[in-house]
């Protein structure tokens, strides 16, 4: 597998995210998938994952995943990104995030996602509603 | 020509001499010009600002390390993976999981971004006093 190859895989798995093209995502998932969120500290399938995104991207407009720099090193990527998304009522937040993939035969094995949850409010606009600004 | 070994080398001397709180090495890891970027603030952090940052470090904690490090080397730089332990001066065992990802040149590294939650400082700091 080239870098080349790593860099698409990666780039097709965050288009389809964006995209919301779940179908897509679990033929990226390889079937013994994990995923880790650094924010909750435990792994779950990719299985799981995908049964969660429905609900997810319920709570926003649209998400984009821009700045995307990516690093691919033998058998997986590094990427980092902003996480752009934009609430039901218009408000516009973003989280800055890394995930180190692991690869195998063209498909994803595991994701390791780490982000700063301190910023969650601001991203769905919660704190600026708090304070009683509209 | 890519030499992974020597940036293992660079990842493993540095994050070791933080452990033993030798400054003096990683003052030589890190290039002149380098700057850390932190998820918390989204800012880079100067070279002296951020050696400042683990000097004091040093000085407070009884002890720091990395544990659980999981490192993958790609053209001119490096990612580690690591759950960083601190005991604190009042015996409390604080822990963070960070993802470090550098670049280097010359055997030094010139830019990192680091990753972790900053709304799990409690974990990492201990309950507040007071």
């Amino acid at each position: 597998v080239t870098d080349g190859q790593i860099r698409e895989l990666c780039n097709r798995f965050f288009d389809a995210y964006q995209d919301r093209r779940i179908d897509e995502l679990a033929e990226i998932y390889a079937p013994d998938c994990i995923v880790w969120h650094n924010v909750f500290g435990r792994e779950t399938t990719g299985a799981e994952n995908l049964a969660a995104l429905p609900q997810s991207y319920r709570q926003q407009r649209r998400r984009s995943y821009d700045d995307r720099t990516i690093d691919t090193f033998a058998g997986g990527f590094v990427i980092r990104y902003t996480l752009q998304g934009v609430q039901h009522d218009g408000h516009r937040g973003a989280l800055w995030i890394c995930i180190v993939g692991l690869c195998r035969d063209g498909k994803i094995t595991r994701i390791d996602e780490y982000m700063d949850s301190s910023k969650f409010a601001a991203w769905a606009g919660r704190a600026r509603r708090a304070e009683g600004q509209p | 020509v890519r030499k992974d070994s020597e940036q293992l080398a660079l990842c493993d001397r540095f994050f070791d001499a933080i452990e033993r709180k030798d400054l003096a090495t990683v003052e030589r890891c890190y290039a002149p010009e380098a700057v850390i970027w932190h998820s918390h603030d989204c800012l880079y952090q100067a070279r002296e600002s951020n050696l400042a940052t683990l000097r004091d470090g040093m000085s407070r904690l009884e002890k720091m390390r990395y544990r659980d490090r999981r490192i993958h080397v790609f053209e001119g730089g490096f990612v580690q993976q690591h759950t960083l332990f601190v005991t604190h001066a009042n015996g409390f065992v604080g822990q963070m999981d960070v993802c470090f990802v550098a670049y280097t040149r010359d055997g030094m590294i010139s830019r990192a971004y680091e990753y972790f939650d900053a709304g799990q400082l409690e974990k990492f700091l201990g309950p507040r006093s007071g």
